[in-house]
């Protein structure tokens, strides 16, 4: 049952994005694209870009995913799936605030996650540009100057999209 | 309805309709993590509904839990407020500008996005994504990689992740492994 393996599948990402909405890419890339090949790697990774230009979280990329298996309701199912586990775990948290926050183990299991979630952002990365960018320099040039404006610069991500699609759209013709 | 006035938290606290319109300009203007930005603005500059340091209580939980920190901090506001109703409704208000207009494109996109004078478009968004996922890889790092443990730490995980190891158990596995040797200890509280 396609509908409910969607559910698990969001539900499951949705419980560890540790990081913040970002850190979907890898598990979505694992699951989505090379488990289940609901999406290929350029629809994914298009479906990303799409979320950044979208106002409210990255994660409404799952909306893309969950209409492209399953149309309207596979959108609507993927969406709340995906929000449901950090949904419940705050608010219940929201009463324990003052304890959650001064426990060392929960300090110290943060401690450990956010150093996974870099390694994990760094294969998601260099997945998806030796499936894009990898063998054409102009792309790789773009990489490096879009990198410089976010880093250095810290320009909106919403611009650095808009203007890598325009430059794109530039040099191809 | 009479059950509303019951089950208001604190005196203070907004109606429901005035906290979902808000969460809905919120959804419908915030970018990412642009989002607490404008949610700071519209619940603690500008209508006082909480006070900076409830606000920034909420923020530290969000970077604690799963999920998008803005989202996260939205439905930790709305429970705040009002509850269990209050939190749903935020949540939901939050998401259908974002919805309805990723919902939008997604249809253009699957109609329109072989259009051959896009494809130069999409391969520009690729080279933007690559860049954004290395940012956040850099941001998060830069924070986090504060002692020799977590570098390594790091190391293993990467190499791990390189050879295909389930992602869910290596995030748990890490996690656990903070938990048990990276926990703040009294003796070495100052940083």
């Amino acid at each position: 049952m396609n509908l409910l393996r969607l559910a698990l599948v969001f539900g499951k990402i949705g419980a560890v994005v540790f990081g913040g909405g970002f850190v979907m890419i890898p598990f979505i890339q694992r699951e989505v694209v090379q488990h289940y090949g609901w999406l290929t790697q350029q629809q994914f990774v298009d479906a990303i870009a799409l979320g950044q230009i979208t106002p409210g979280p990255i994660l409404i990329s799952a909306t893309f995913i969950g209409y492209k298996v399953q149309g309207l309701t596979g959108a609507v199912v993927a969406t709340l799936a995906v929000f449901l586990p950090s949904f419940l775990m705050t608010a219940l948290a929201a009463r324990q605030m003052m304890r959650l926050r001064r426990n060392p183990r929960v300090a110290g299991f943060i401690r450990g996650v956010l150093p996974a979630v870099v390694a994990m952002l760094l294969v998601a990365a260099i997945t998806i540009a030796r499936s894009t960018v990898w063998f054409d320099w102009r792309l790789l040039f773009l990489v490096v100057v879009s990198l410089i404006l976010l880093v250095r610069y810290k320009v909106d991500a919403v611009y650095v999209v808009v203007g890598s699609g325009i430059a794109g759209f530039l040099l191809e013709r | 309805m009479s059950a509303e006035a019951a089950v208001t938290l604190n005196p203070g606290a907004p109606s429901l309709s005035r906290l979902a319109r808000v969460m809905l300009k919120v959804g419908a203007t915030g970018f990412g993590m642009g989002m607490v930005g404008v949610l700071q603005q519209e619940v603690v500059t500008r209508r006082s509904w909480l006070t900076q340091e409830e606000f920034a209580d909420g923020l530290a939980l969000a970077n604690l839990l799963p999920g998008p920190i803005a989202v996260d901090v939205a439905v930790y506001v709305g429970y705040r407020l009002r509850g269990w109703i209050g939190a749903t409704l935020c949540l939901l208000a939050l998401l259908v500008p974002a919805f309805a207009i990723m919902l939008g494109l997604t249809i253009a996109y699957l109609h329109y996005g072989q259009v051959p004078q896009l494809h130069g478009a999409f391969k520009g968004l690729n080279a933007a994504v690559v860049a954004l996922v290395l940012s956040v890889a850099y941001r998060i790092g830069k924070s986090s990689l504060k002692s020799a443990a977590q570098a390594s730490l790091a190391l293993v995980a990467l190499a791990a992740a390189f050879l295909h190891a389930n992602l869910v158990v290596l995030v748990l596995a890490c996690g656990l492994v903070g938990a048990l040797l990276l926990h703040p200890r009294p003796e070495a509280a100052t940083p």
